[in-house]
């Protein structure tokens, strides 16, 4: 029988596009530091440590090795693990894994990238998943995102000016979170006459490239009960392969979200998802996909979010709180993205996310981790049990 | 700040150029590097529900059963998508910085598999999801068994 269990304490660091001031170790620490006070808890306190980056955007292989001494946890149980984008994910999910099993008092889930390092690695591996199939193509998420963009527009009728909107709304919430690597105060106007990368994704609809990590500790009821007064619940999770092909999917406008989402909704009996849920921290790579996001998760249906952009309705303070932190168009340490959308939607649960905290109570918020060409991962955050 | 950080003498950043040359065995999707050669699209046929997919795969991804049918796709095809890339990319084969003129496409089969293509036609706004498309190949004595033996997919009228 598997353990209810809380995330008691998280962490991130400032999101910089270059930090020449720390190895990627010692971000990591800063990230853990911040996260261990937040708990107040020390290395001591921690038994188990999962962590992850996408390996191939770092430069470093095994960086377990270096990583670990500058937590002070040499010695400690633990893994290491990679999966793209989703690395964070996939390390979050393995640590509510093994929190479940009630075999460890506190599991640190750790996630980094210092992309300052190696940030061409992105364009060099060319798809990177598999160089006979993709090798041809300069593949990138530029061109991965260019690709469904385009194919949205196709088929919802909508026009490049909403793709400025989601794009502006995220900077108003970036504005708001200290955290945020991207905080430009842009208008529409900015927006739309940037430099085109890949029609129709300009380079503001673009995530950045950001030297950044995060973390969060885990427990089991009983621990969690003991180290807070604030547990945020992990309800469920769920780690999605992709199906089908690797170079197109079935649908170029889609993941394998919806299908990841509605397996979630069905056993945690959630019928209304814009109801049932009241924060939201998906990673939206870049801005056109927010829109398919919205509606592969639910809130409304397909092809039809644009609308919502243009009556005004989604933002921290309006009726769909989606990505209140700024999501991922400004920030993204790749393999740690997931865990800083983990970290905020956990803040949002508890009330501290502070000046992009959504207004009222947080019941629920889910947070997802997206990579490769479609994988995604679900975490669903409670407030009680 | 990321200036003033370049200009601080007091962290130092160190550069590592590194180049690695790996070797790929195709296994069972040999036979479709092969096909092409031949000027041939040939895709895996799925005894479940008969749908054909490329990258050719011993076993469906969606029934998990054994997939021995190889099905030649025919020439023609029509368009899922299309994007073009409007800024320099990197050529993953050469490592170097190159512009990219024609359009990177996805093209349903006529034999009913999907594959990534690029697109004659240059200018992307000529470009409607579903118009029909024909494989221009590369000469026989020039084709290596790799998918861009097919060196675009040309519009074709109806």
């Amino acid at each position: 029988m598997a353990e209810r269990i809380a995330i008691v304490g998280v962490g991130q660091t400032h999101h910089k596009s270059k930090r020449l001031d720390v190895t990627t170790a010692e971000m990591c620490a800063e990230a853990v530091e911040r996260c261990l006070e937040d708990a107040q808890m020390t290395m001591k306190d921690i038994d188990n440590i999962v962590m992850g980056s996408f390996e191939v955007a770092d430069g470093y292989y095994s960086p377990d090795k270096w990583i670990i001494p500058e937590l002070g946890a040499v010695g400690k149980s633990g893994l290491e693990m990679q999966n793209v984008g989703t690395t964070g994910g996939v390390v979050a999910a393995t640590g509510f894994n093994i929190a479940a099993t009630g075999l460890f008092d506190a599991v640190l889930c750790l996630a980094w990238q210092k992309m300052d390092e190696a940030a061409g690695a992105f364009g060099r591996g060319g798809g990177g998943t598999n160089e006979y199939w993709t090798g041809q193509f300069p593949m990138s998420p530029i061109t991965n995102f260019a690709r469904r963009a385009y194919a949205y527009m196709d088929r919802s009728g909508c026009t490049e000016e909403h793709f400025a909107m989601v794009r502006v709304k995220q900077d108003q919430c970036a504005m708001k979170n200290e955290y945020a690597q991207l905080r430009l105060g842009l208008t529409l106007e900015k927006v739309m006459n940037d430099a085109l990368l890949a029609w129709p994704i300009r380079r503001l609809h673009m995530c950045p490239t950001t030297a950044g990590a995060a973390a969060c500790i885990v427990c089991p009821e009983g621990k969690a009960k003991k180290v807070t007064n604030k547990p945020v619940w992990v309800e469920d999770w769920y780690t999605c392969h992709q199906g089908g092909s690797l170079t197109m999917a079935e649908d170029p406008t889609s993941s394998t979200l919806a299908y990841a989402s509605n397996l979630v909704y069905k056993r945690n009996g959630i019928t209304n998802p814009p109801k049932d849920i009241q924060a939201w921290e998906v990673y939206e790579p870049a801005s056109p996909a927010e829109l398919r996001w919205i509606e592969e998760v639910g809130i409304c249906e397909d092809y039809t979010a644009w609308k919502l952009f243009e009556q005004n309705k989604v933002g921290i303070d309006k009726e769909i709180p989606f990505n209140p932190s700024g999501g991922v168009t400004a920030t993204n340490p790749i393999g740690a993205t997931p865990v800083v959308r983990l970290v905020e939607a956990a803040l949002q649960v508890r009330g501290d996310a502070g000046e992009h905290q959504i207004p009222g109570t947080i019941n629920r918020a889910m947070a997802t981790g997206y990579g490769g060409q479609g994988e995604n991962v679900i975490m669903l955050l409670r407030k009680t049990l | 700040m990321t200036t003033e950080q370049k200009q601080d003498p007091e962290f130092i950043q160190f550069r590592y150029p590194r180049e690695v040359t790996y070797h790929h065995a195709l296994g069972y999707q040999s036979k479709f590097a092969n096909g092409l050669k031949q000027g041939r699209i040939l895709a895996t046929k799925c005894p479940v529900d008969g749908r054909c997919t490329i990258p050719p795969r011993i076993v469906c991804p969606m029934h998990h059963v054994r997939q021995t049918e190889w099905v030649d796709q025919g020439q023609r095809g029509r368009l899922i998508s299309a994007f073009k890339i409007n800024f320099p990319m990197f050529n993953s084969r050469t490592g170097e910085l190159q512009t990219w003129e024609n359009p990177i496409i996805a093209v349903e089969l006529e034999g009913g598999a999907r594959m990534d293509g690029w697109c004659m036609e240059t200018d992307p706004s000529k470009l409607k999801t579903g118009m029909l498309l024909e494989a221009v190949w590369r000469p026989e004595e020039e084709r290596q068994g790799r998918a861009d033996d097919i060196m675009y997919w040309k519009p074709i009228e109806e």
